[in-house]
């Protein structure tokens, strides 16, 4: 169960996607799922998954872990093509089945909307599977570093999100406990009435939530007793570097919206 | 019920890139009744292999036997809860399990799971409040407005409530000073002597081992390095420094003590009562001649 979370997932390695500078990769994130609304017909959604489906070749990330990111919104996406198959109606009609008729002007639509939906998720997975999410924030912190000027505490937001993604890791694996312990007394997590199963959650909610603020307060004092008195002057360890890679990756970035913006009817 | 591990292994993640051994070839049998306890360093399966013994964790091969409940790969054993129901684990760290309202709620709660009655499990908490060195006034208290220590205890009282027959003990003493962590080992040698339970002990102490145990565990890196009674373990003092585990500080005592007036004294020789006691008939010869 635990497995299937994917956020921190990190998987290691030293592919082109893997050493690219963090900016470049949530830049091209930010705007991929922008042109991704671009594609308007089979050819540009082909070049959006030519695109996707290289990158993840490219990055050498096994592709069961891309799938385990699909999973929990592959519902989601089943529902609205379904919706869209038997809702849209448009273009010529394919067959019809008593009061269900399905049009083709839906089916596409129904395909086009999921194969968004798959590529907006394969990207953003494949961006958290090959950046350590330490670099995610020093890129964020970097990136809206400008802001900073207009009030933003973008310090303050990074480590906010650098703690939080530090603890997800531990926090599983704190629940993981709880679970194991309270699975020995007799507690069921899995079965039974919806009802039931609420309330089997209380013995595993209220641990975590007594060790996550103990933890809070323990964190807290640690870096005050280490002198942490926020953003003002500090440096960071981990310094960017953009080369040549970057800059290609938004060459070819450029590429694909201009293709995209060509073939579009 | 007694115990049975044959050819474990466990593989943490497996099919990932992050797959690890944990555990390997591991054979073991446990006779009811028997203190054993296991030794090794940090990472070298300890925790792994227990939680094989209710069912937390599937072996990834191998088989494991206790009483008449079969745990093996790719089956599923579809009477884990009663399993569960005689073997009670005191996690590392149980304190953190508590949450209820009343520590007496807390206490009940894995007996009521098992379908004991609530009267019963209410007597069983009386009793046992008592038993882990807190006293009845405890029983209608939030367990957060206790100490670290007291918690241990409820914690301890909660897995105690449930009667298991077989008792696993996860460093149940870890982070307590040394006063408490006498009461508590005393506590479960006690229990383990009336109730004639099965104790499973996991434990950095080489004392506590020596002390309590028929039978002690060396794991090393997921496999059983050593096994057998305390005399045939720590007797292999080579074994043990290869391992860099140390010999119990009473016996690198004796051994001192050997070597200084050249005797040699019993090899059974591992509390420190019953050091002292050899020391000082010892010191008495000596004085004699």
């Amino acid at each position: 169960m635990m497995q299937n979370i994917i956020i921190g997932q990190y998987v290691p390695g030293k592919s082109y996607v893997h050493n690219l500078d963090p900016r470049a990769k949530l830049l091209t994130t930010f705007l991929f799922v922008i042109i991704v609304f671009l594609a308007n017909n089979w050819i540009s959604y082909a070049l959006l998954g030519a695109f996707t489906l290289s990158a993840i070749g490219v990055s050498r990330i096994p592709i069961r872990f891309i799938y385990n990111g699909l999973k929990p919104i592959l519902l989601i996406i089943i529902l609205t093509f379904l919706l869209h198959v038997f809702l849209t109606k448009e273009g010529p009609l394919l067959f019809s089945l008593g009061f269900i008729e399905v049009y083709q002007g839906g089916v596409e639509q129904g395909v086009f909307i999921s194969m968004r939906l798959l590529f907006l998720i394969m990207i953003t997975s494949l961006l958290t599977l090959t950046t350590t999410p330490i670099d995610i924030t020093v890129g964020l912190e970097t990136l809206l570093g400008p802001f900073k000027r207009f009030g933003l505490p973008v310090h303050e937001f990074a480590l906010m999100m650098s703690i939080a993604l530090r603890f997800i890791p531990t926090l599983l694996e704190e629940t993981e406990k709880i679970m194991k312990a309270q699975a020995a007394r007799g507690a069921q997590f899995s079965t039974g009435p919806i009802k039931e199963r609420l309330k089997s959650i209380v013995p595993l909610l209220v641990p975590l939530f007594v060790s996550a603020f103990k933890r809070a307060e323990d964190l807290a004092m640690a870096m005050e007793a280490r002198g942490y008195r926020g953003g003002e002057g500090r440096t960071s360890i981990r310094l960017l570097k953009w080369d040549a890679k970057d800059s290609l990756l938004f060459v070819l970035l450029l590429l694909l919206t201009t293709a995209l913006i060509l073939l579009r009817s | 019920m007694d115990i049975t591990i044959k050819d474990l292994e466990h593989l943490y993640s497996k099919g990932t890139p992050f797959e690890r051994i944990a555990l390997k070839d591991v054979d073991l049998s446990i006779k009811q009744g028997t203190f054993l306890s296991i030794i090794g360093h940090t990472g070298s399966g300890k925790s792994t292999l227990i939680q094989h013994l209710n069912g937390l964790l599937k072996p990834t091969s191998g088989s494991i036997q206790i009483g008449d409940f079969h745990i093996k790969s790719g089956e599923k054993e579809k009477r884990l809860k009663d399993l569960r129901k005689h073997v009670g684990v005191v996690f590392q760290y149980p304190e953190h399990q508590l949450f209820e309202e009343t520590i007496e709620k807390d206490i009940i709660f894995g007996p009521m799971n098992f379908g004991v009655a609530e009267d019963e499990a209410k007597k069983r908490a009386a009793h046992l409040i008592d038993l882990v060195g807190l006293d009845q006034s405890f029983l209608q208290r939030s367990p957060f407005d206790l100490s670290g220590g007291q918690m241990r205890r409820v914690a301890i009282a909660g897995v105690l409530a449930m009667k298991p027959s077989i008792l696993i003990l996860d460093e149940p003493t870890a982070g307590l000073d040394p006063r408490g962590r006498k009461e508590i080992m005393e506590l479960f040698y006690r229990l383990h002597n009336e109730e004639n339970l099965t104790t499973i002990l996991v434990t950095h102490s080489m004392e506590d081992a020596a002390r309590y145990s028929d039978q002690i565990v060396i794991m090393e890196k997921g496999t059983v390095a050593l096994q057998g009674t305390p005399v045939e373990v720590f007797s292999d003092a080579d074994a043990l420094t290869a391992l860099s585990l140390d010999v119990p500080e009473t016996m690198q005592f004796i051994h001192r003590l050997e070597t200084r007036f050249g005797t040699s004294l019993p090899k059974s020789v591992f509390t420190l009562e019953e050091t002292v006691e050899a020391a000082v008939s010892l010191l008495r010869k000596e004085e004699r001649s």
